[in-house]
């Protein structure tokens, strides 16, 4: 079999991988357009779903909540998870390794393990469920990302460029502010927009945590399509990815091509 | 501006013993080299003085005040790193401004000492560039403006020129001594290089292995190695001991203390193809191995009685019949011996 | 001496990492203490329930059959699962990484990417809707073929498949890309000058440099994937039981916490072992 043939039979496949990928979100979001309430087929564009998703006001505050929540864990965990990297990036000291290797569990065991672990510790506590709770467990999730996109940005920093600023007379927080977050704005950036996608797309923690009826946007679809379909679904399921990625869009952007001087 | 002071420090790297007892003084206003091959601790002596590294014994003194407690952006010091370490997010001009900014100078204040300093190493007119659209002397030139420009009671280098090539090291040299001298900071720079130790400084500590082996000014080292070592690592020494064989005389200089190794400098010796009858010189006969060319100068290796010797001289100084595998004559001014103590490899 | 900069220096660093882990130790380690605690109680210890310390809910994992029986089941998918996505995206990543050069490679990169990070519970809908009857996929096969044919394959172990494939390929693509990318070109090149064939390259070049990075991909896979219980819900219907989604009942809808803790311990101790059993062959992923 020649190179050629096989490189082109490669890139079928990649093709053929890609169609896959895209192809039911392309449906969907193909299908939210379409008058029918029962997918069938002639196209008939229509704006109605949409139209009725505005009005569907158990909808449209799950969003709400749902951007809301998101906003409080992007900010808690990128302050929180910057602070860690930044710590672990200039000082060495005893039990370094473990710190690091502690990022991983919240990763690598399964959220459905982790969710209800945290029901019932929440309830134990007297907290119980609700968005606090959400929130907590959001920040729990996003903190290892946060740190591993920082983290590899500072892997780019001059630590001389540390010390430089100190030999002139500035201290850690002047260092921080005025040579170190400038250099890893981008990764700062990007660790902030992972920190949002988990938390604007996670179901099973949020599934566990939060109340019946004051539900995040996932919870919410979830419950309804166990109900039945309705295109309202299909239409706000849309908005989710588009949203969802563009926001992974910009990430990889920032994270990606950022920086570069 | 003010004198160091560096009394018995010791600093461990778990099993690494990076400095032992070491001790050195540096007056007010001079040009001081650390000097010594890698691992010999220069760098890590430097960083002790600058506040990067807590010594685990001894004391340092800036001025009179003991810094053994003080951090680093307490100490009052300005300090040039080896890879310059410009802020790549700010321009020349407040790179250099930097350390006036986090003193508060004032923005009338800043600008005119900026304009100064940039004055003083002829980079006036690129105030507004970035570090990454300058060259390499000019950013070098920057890290040493940014440096000074505070008024620092001392200014440490460490090996500030180890990143140019050939000419502009020569320069920078040059330069580096005219500031120096021009504002009187007393300055301590770190390097491995013998000959810019030699022509910059007034004087200079050899270290090896953590320990402060020699301190003094280049000519009392150069010329009054304290070991082996130093006689080697300074300049070049041919080993005197084991010479024998017809016709060789060493001399020995009156009041040598006994029980020390002998040696020469390359550059002291000379070459002739006829026995020399002169008083006062020393000889020995040997068969030259290889001469090489180097423009003005040239080097001979010769071997006597199993020895390599190794002679550098003027070019024009060797006679030009002289060939590989001849016999010759090398003599050199008894006064010229080096005796350096043995026991310390 | 110099103990009043290192305390200075102590503090500083504690005030860093303390907030971040802090949060992570109450968020996380401590859960999973107060779950396998829990799992030792024979009832909530809310309200006015009677509870004491017992070991029936493990046994009862050992005593049902029901339970191992699912734990199989799921384990059984999630192999499935992870060995679909390798044998799909492996040849995916290669091609990426070797195949395709310079700019395009990037944008290709990301746009096999991109999925991953959208909302999987959306996803796994959207797969809903193509899969069932009258579905897009029906539809779109009778316009093609020149028969009829009944394609409703939703709330059938397929369907799960397939849905759980889409979700987590990206996955083994990013991590065996990585690994891929790694590899040096020259290495392949001096294979072929020794006269390797493409086979032997592959078998005895390729694999080999890239088995960490697969393998950590095959990993990422198969632990969410033993434990998911959302996408067997919608796309598996009544043959969507698995061991996951018995968990989530006793947490939802029969509230018998300590038996889901039993049941996410014996989980999650299968997962430390596959982690533990893989581990060697990871850590060589990270360099």
């Amino acid at each position: 079999m020649s190179r050629v043939f096989l490189a082109r039979l490669g890139k079928l496949w990649l093709a053929c991988i890609l169609f896959f990928l895209y192809a039911p979100i392309a449906v969907m979001a193909f299908m939210s357009f379409n008058a029918s309430q029962y997918y069938q087929l002639p196209f008939d564009f229509s704006l109605k779903w949409y139209e009725k998703l505005a009005g569907n006001q158990e909808i449209v505050d799950a969003a709400t909540r749902s951007v809301m929540i998101a906003l409080a864990t992007t900010v808690i965990a990128t302050i929180l998870g910057t602070a860690a990297s930044v710590a672990l990036f200039r000082y060495d000291f005893r039990g370094k390794r473990f710190l690091q290797v502690m990022l991983f569990p919240p990763i690598a065991i399964p959220w459905l393990i982790t969710g209800t672990a945290m029901l019932i510790f929440f309830f134990g506590v007297g907290l119980g469920r609700g968005t606090p709770s959400v929130i907590i467990g959001h920040v729990a999730l996003a903190l290892p990302y946060v740190i591993v996109v920082v983290s590899a940005r500072l892997a780019t920093f001059d630590a001389t460029l540390e010390e430089a600023a100190r030999s002139l007379g500035a201290d850690s927080w002047t260092v921080t502010r005025e040579v170190t977050l400038p250099w890893i704005s981008s990764g700062v950036i990007a660790g902030a927009l992972f920190a949002f996608a988990v938390s604007f797309d996670q179901f099973v923690v949020s599934y566990f945590l939060s109340e019946p009826g004051d539900s995040t946007l996932p919870v919410l679809i979830y419950t309804s399509i166990r109900k039945g379909f309705t295109p309202e679904i299909n239409a706000i399921s849309t908005i989710i990815i588009v949203v969802s990625m563009a926001v992974m869009l910009f990430a990889a952007r920032f994270s990606n091509f950022g920086g570069e001087r | 501006m003010a004198e160091v002071s560096v009394q018995k420090i010791t600093k461990t790297f778990g099993s690494l013993k990076a400095l032992d007892d070491v001790t050195m003084d540096f007056p007010d206003g001079g040009f001081f080299a650390l000097l010594g091959p890698s691992g010999s601790g220069k760098t890590t002596l430097l960083r002790a003085i600058a506040g990067f590294i807590f010594a685990d014994s001894g004391t340092i003194r800036i001025g009179d005040q003991p810094v053994e407690n003080v951090p680093v952006e307490k100490r009052d010091i300005g300090m040039m790193f080896q890879n310059y370490a410009l802020f790549p997010n700010m321009t020349v001009s407040d790179n250099v401004g930097f350390g006036l900014r986090v003193r508060k100078v004032g923005a009338a204040e800043e600008r005119r000492r900026i304009g100064e300093a940039l004055d003083l190493v002829q980079l006036g007119q690129h105030g507004d560039r970035k570090p990454h659209q300058l060259s390499g002397g000019q950013r070098q030139r920057v890290a040493l403006a940014r440096a000074i420009v505070t008024n620092p009671r001392v200014l440490l280098l460490d090996e500030p020129l180890s990143a140019l090539d050939k000419a502009l090291r020569v320069d920078m040299q040059f330069e580096l001594k005219r500031i120096q001298r021009e504002i009187g900071i007393t300055t301590i720079f770190v390097t491995h290089d013998q000959e810019e130790a030699l022509t910059l400084s007034d004087k200079i500590g050899i270290l090896r292995d953590g320990k402060m082996i020699q301190a003094g000014p280049p000519r009392e080292v150069y010329n009054n190695p304290a070991d082996l070592f130093t006689a080697a690592f300074l300049g070049e020494a041919n080993i005197l001991d084991a010479l024998a064989g017809e016709g060789t005389d060493i001399k020995i200089p009156h009041g040598f203390p006994t029980g020390g190794t002998l040696a020469v400098r390359p550059e002291n010796i000379s070459i002739s193809q006829v026995e020399p009858m002169a008083d006062g010189l020393s000889k020995c006969q040997a068969v030259l191995e290889r001469r090489v060319f180097a423009g003005a100068m040239a080097t001979c290796i010769l071997q006597s009685n199993g020895n390599r010797i190794k002679v550098i001289s003027r070019d024009q100084d060797i006679p030009s019949d002289v060939a590989e595998g001849d016999r010759l004559w090398l003599t050199w001014p008894v006064e010229k011996t080096l005796s350096v103590p043995s026991g310390r490899h | 001496m110099s103990a009043n900069l290192a305390n200075q220096e102590r503090l500083r660093i504690f005030g860093l990492l303390s907030p971040a882990y802090l949060w992570l130790t109450v968020a996380i380690f401590l859960p999973l203490s107060a779950m396998l605690y829990f799992s030792f109680l024979s009832d909530v210890p809310f309200g006015d329930a009677d509870w004491r310390h017992t070991t029936e809910n493990y046994q009862a994992f050992f005593q049902t059959k029901t339970y191992a029986t699912l734990l199989w089941k799921s384990i059984r998918l999630g192999l499935t699962v992870t060995a679909v996505a390798v044998l799909v995206g492996f040849p995916c990543a290669y091609v990426l990484a070797k195949t395709i050069k310079g700019r395009s490679r990037e944008a290709l990169f990301l746009l096999v990417i991109l999925p991953f990070w959208s909302n999987s519970l959306v996803r796994i809908f959207s797969w809903a809707i193509v899969l069932r009857g009258n579905g897009v996929l029906e539809l779109g096969l009778n316009a093609i073929l020149p028969f009829q044919v009944d394609v409703n394959l939703m709330f059938s172990t397929p369907a799960v498949v397939i849905g759980l494939v889409h979700s987590y390929l990206p996955y083994v693509i990013l991590t065996s890309y990585l690994a891929l990318q790694a590899i040096d070109d020259n290495l392949i090149d001096a294979a072929r000058s020794m006269g390797a064939n493409k086979l032997t390259i592959l078998w005895r070049v390729i694999l080999p440099l890239s088995l960490p990075g697969l393998l950590a991909g095959a990993v990422l896979i198969f632990v969410p994937v033993v434990g998911s219980f959302m996408e067997p819900r919608i796309l598996g219907g009544r043959v969507g039981t698995y061991y996951g989604t018995v968990i989530e009942d006793q947490f939802v809808a029969v509230f018998n916490w300590p038996l889901g803790a039993a049941l996410s311990f014996i989980l999650l101790a299968v997962v430390l072992l596959i982690l533990a059993v893989a581990s060697p062959v990871l850590k060589r992923a990270q360099t």
